[in-house]
């Protein structure tokens, strides 16, 4: 194996923004593979191997996967844990830790039964080590800085070697400083596909890491201490409105890996369809114990994968049920203001804020529709526009974008869903039938013949 | 020259030259009118030959006079500057009160829509009823110090109706540069000068003529012997600015107590003249320093107050702070101009005091340290 080949493996869709290290690296790590790296936050669509063993790759939701070389029969990768600037949305750049570029980090993707051998070069100011989540390895292969081997010190590179004994979604995150190194962004998927390309094939495996931050508004770091009152929930470090869409032809059959690096439980929800759980970081869920699902909660610390036919065409809202996940920074120490009179106060304050708008009166829509200047680098609380108006959203939401005929390498937006006639909500402009309607807070039971009482 | 001739050439009615109610009101706060009055005067005194002990003697109480204009002037400047500093203070505390009752009126809306508790609303009026307990103090010792100003003065009737400005003028760029304060003060202090004549008047007395040499102040209060022929002398410090004593030929002198009493004289103005040069000085550091502070609160804490009131509404656009921050912030704000108002007004006072250190008229308290005297 060359270089040559080993970049074959490497970027389809994104090989325009992937980047080659400089000069002195090269040079540096003559032996090692190279330390490849990207500017881009969008999704990169791996394109199929032509090196190593066949698979079918996944997508990583803006994201990408880290090119590989064959070196005999085993696959090597290189790793660089460094401080990255990551554009978690457009308008705000997180100056977060990463992987090779970005956070969260490539996916590194092999196949059951090969034997990995991954370089890990240290670029942060502090040491670090890489715990491969999920994996079955040896004890000293484990990464947990100072139980397993001694934490990677800062400009070093390890290496890290097993064979991958079983296939699964796995994850891989720093075990030193693991609570800073995690909240500032260090994280990745770990793909282990089947041997057998017959076996649980899907037509398109998309993957995603839950991660929260808190950054200020106003700042660009995250605040490393925070326990559990984050600000920003993400998948894979980007927020509403910038995390791309699930793009899925009509009939393919569709996996989502999705893995929870966060302090907190996510409940994720797709529209439109039911599915079920055949994944965990464990393993795969044999048939017999599955079972129907619309919402998926997403424990600390676990991952799951669901799959699902696609027949459903349009637009389906993807996203944590916990409804301040769908929202971007916001404030917590706000009174309601709803059904307040503003009009006088309004008045009074302008004398010392001539800028000040009465907001939240009506509720909290208008934050979504009105564009007022907010501090730099935040995203506003709700934001986003649909065909239809504003979406209100922020944090863990997307959408799945179902349409027929959509080619198998093709993950670009098609655009807005255009619901075929008769099958979309209308304004009905006419009167309320009477049962319809009802002002009495008492309980109504309904008599059998349906004579309405009260 | 009759005495009468002397009196008219001296400017007439000394006291009444001080400072107007008209300059005070165009906020000339910083015109100096001692300049006119005094050169004026030194000059008269100064500079004719004197051999009559009655033009001496009145030379002396026309000086004793002035100086008392001075004083007057100085304490009137002052009050001027509190009074005026009073009027902005007490607006600035209105304007907090304004902000506060807006949070107020929020408070109580919040109250009927069913969002704030009795205890939180009350806790937004209590702060209003405080602060306007405080407007209203503000807004009397404005009062009192204009009527201060007005007894000063010594207006009575419409007198009383001038109107006192809402804010000091404006901080000037530079604080005055008065490097040669203490050159300033020993050429122009009319204390300086009617000692110098009381010196004279005990010479003349005593029929001493012919000064044989000059010393200097510095000299003097060293021990030098006054009687001692010129260049036995010890050395003196050396200093940069010499006041200069004239030394009188004593030895002819039968009576030793006009002899006493020419030496003590010569201390008194020895001592007097070492005294104006330590005002001056700590006059200069004072209104240097007070331009420098008053300057740090323009320049450094109220631009840093506005970026905070900008950002704060940013944050409140974003729904990140509530009304009650946002105004929190404007009334955090106020304070610092109110801190600001008060560090100029404590330098249009060193500012004052300055032009006391130098024309004399400095009343001794808060007169170097440019503060209040409360
Ligand atoms: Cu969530």
């Amino acid at each position: 194996m060359n270089r040559r080949q080993m970049l074959g493996a490497g970027i389809g869709a994104g090989a325009a923004a992937l980047t080659v290290s400089a000069g002195q690296a090269q040079t540096r790590f003559r032996d090692l593979p190279e330390a490849s790296s990207t500017d881009s936050p969008y999704t990169q669509v791996p394109s199929r191997p032509t090196t190593g063993l066949e698979y079918n790759p996944i997508v990583t939701l803006n994201g990408w996967s880290l090119p590989y070389r064959m070196n005999g029969n085993v696959k090597e990768f290189h790793l660089v844990a460094e401080p990255v600037e990551r554009i978690m949305a457009e308008g705000m750049v997180g100056r977060l830790w990463g992987y090779n570029g970005q956070s969260t980090g490539p996916t590194i993707e092999a196949v059951e039964g090969e034997r990995v051998r991954i370089y890990v070069t240290n670029r942060l100011p502090e040491h670090t080590s890489v715990h491969w989540h999920g994996l079955i390895l040896p004890s000293g292969m484990d990464g947990v800085g100072g139980l397993s081997h001694p934490a990677i010190p800062s400009g070093k590179t390890f290496v890290y070697e097993f064979d991958l004994v079983k296939s699964g979604t796995f994850m891989y995150h720093p075990h030193a400083d693991e609570m800073v190194q995690m909240a500032m962004g260090m994280m990745g998927l770990f793909i282990v596909h089947p041997r057998d390309p017959a076996f649980m094939p899907v037509d398109r495996d998309f993957g995603l890491l839950l991660a929260a931050y808190d950054i200020d508004p106003g700042t660009y770091i995250p605040r490393v201490s925070e326990m559990t009152d984050f600000n920003l929930w993400t998948f894979n470090s980007r927020i509403f409105p910038d995390i791309d869409p699930l793009v899925v032809s009509k009939g393919d059959r569709v996996r989502i890996r999705v893995g929870n690096l966060t302090m907190t439980n996510h409940p994720i929800h797709m529209h439109g369809y039911d599915f079920e759980v055949t994944s965990t970081d464990g393993g795969w869920v044999r048939p017999e114990a599955r079972w129907p699902e619309v919402t998926i909660d997403i424990p600390v610390g676990a991952m799951r994968a669901y799959e699902f036919n696609a027949v459903h065409e349009g637009d389906w809202a993807f996203h944590c049920h916990k409804s301040h996940h769908t929202m971007n920074a916001m404030g917590h120490e706000l009174p309601t203001v709803i059904g307040a009179n503003k009009k006088r106060v309004t008045e009074m304050i302008r004398k010392h804020q001539p800028g000040y708008m009465p907001m939240g009166t009506a509720g909290m829509a208008d934050m979504g529709e009105m564009s007022m200047e907010i501090p730099e680098n935040t995203i506003p609380m709700m934001t986003g526009w649909g065909p239809f108006g504003p979406l209100e959203m922020g944090g863990m939401f997307s959408v799945v974008k179902v349409r027929e005929g959509i080619a198998p390498d093709d993950y670009s937006d098609p655009g807005w869903f255009e619901n075929p006639p008769g099958t979309q909500a209308w304004e009905w402009t006419g009167e309320l039938p009477e049962h319809a309607s009802n002002d009495s807070p008492a309980t109504i039971l309904t008599p059998r013949g349906g004579i309405r009482l009260g | 020259m009759s005495a009468a001739d002397l009196w008219e050439t001296a400017l007439g009615p000394v006291p009444s030259l001080g400072i107007s109610v008209s300059g005070l009101v165009t906020g000339d706060v910083t015109r100096s009118v001692e300049a006119t009055v005094i050169t004026s005067i030194l000059d008269i005194a100064t500079k004719k030959p004197r051999t009559k002990a009655a033009e001496l003697s009145f030379r002396q109480a026309q000086l004793a006079a002035a100086g008392d204009t001075l004083a007057l002037a100085h304490e009137t400047r002052r009050k001027w500057i509190e009074a005026v500093g009073a009027y902005e203070a007490a607006a600035l505390v209105g304007r907090s009160q304004s902000a506060a009752d807006a949070a107020s009126e929020l408070a109580a809306e919040l109250g009927t829509t069913g969002a704030l508790s009795k205890a939180d609303q009350a806790r937004e009026h209590v702060f209003t009823a405080e602060l306007s307990a405080e407007h209203a103090d503000a807004k009397l010792e404005a009062q009192l110090a204009k009527e201060q100003l007005v007894r000063l003065m010594g207006l009575w009737g419409t007198g009383t109706e001038f109107y006192v400005p809402d804010s000091l003028p404006a901080l000037p760029a530079n604080a005055p540069n008065r490097a040669n304060i203490e050159r300033l003060a020993l050429t122009n202090r009319i204390d300086l000068a009617a000692g110098r004549l009381d010196l004279e008047a005990v010479a003349n007395r005593y029929r001493l003529n012919g000064q044989t040499r000059m010393l200097s102040d510095a000299e003097i209060i060293a021990g030098a012997e006054i009687e001692r022929e010129e260049g036995e002398s010890e050395r003196a410090p050396v200093v940069d600015v010499e006041f200069r004593i004239p030394v009188y030929d004593t030895s002819g002198l039968i009576s030793r107590r006009g002899k006493l009493e020419y030496l003590r004289s010569a201390n008194n103005l020895a001592q007097t003249a070492i005294e104006a040069r330590s005002e001056a000085r700590a006059a200069y550091a004072a209104v240097t320093g007070k331009h420098q502070i008053a300057r740090h609160w323009r320049d450094q804490v109220l631009p840093l107050r506005r970026q905070i009131d900008e950002q704060a509404l940013l944050s409140y656009n974003g729904m990140l702070t509530s009304t009650f921050e946002l105004l929190n912030d404007a009334r955090e704000g106020l304070e610092s101009q109110l801190s600001a108002a008060e560090a100029k007004k404590d330098y249009w006072l060193a500012e004052a005091d300055t032009t006391a250190a130098v024309w004399g008229g400095a009343t001794g308290e808060g007169a170097s340290e440019g503060g209040d005297e409360e």
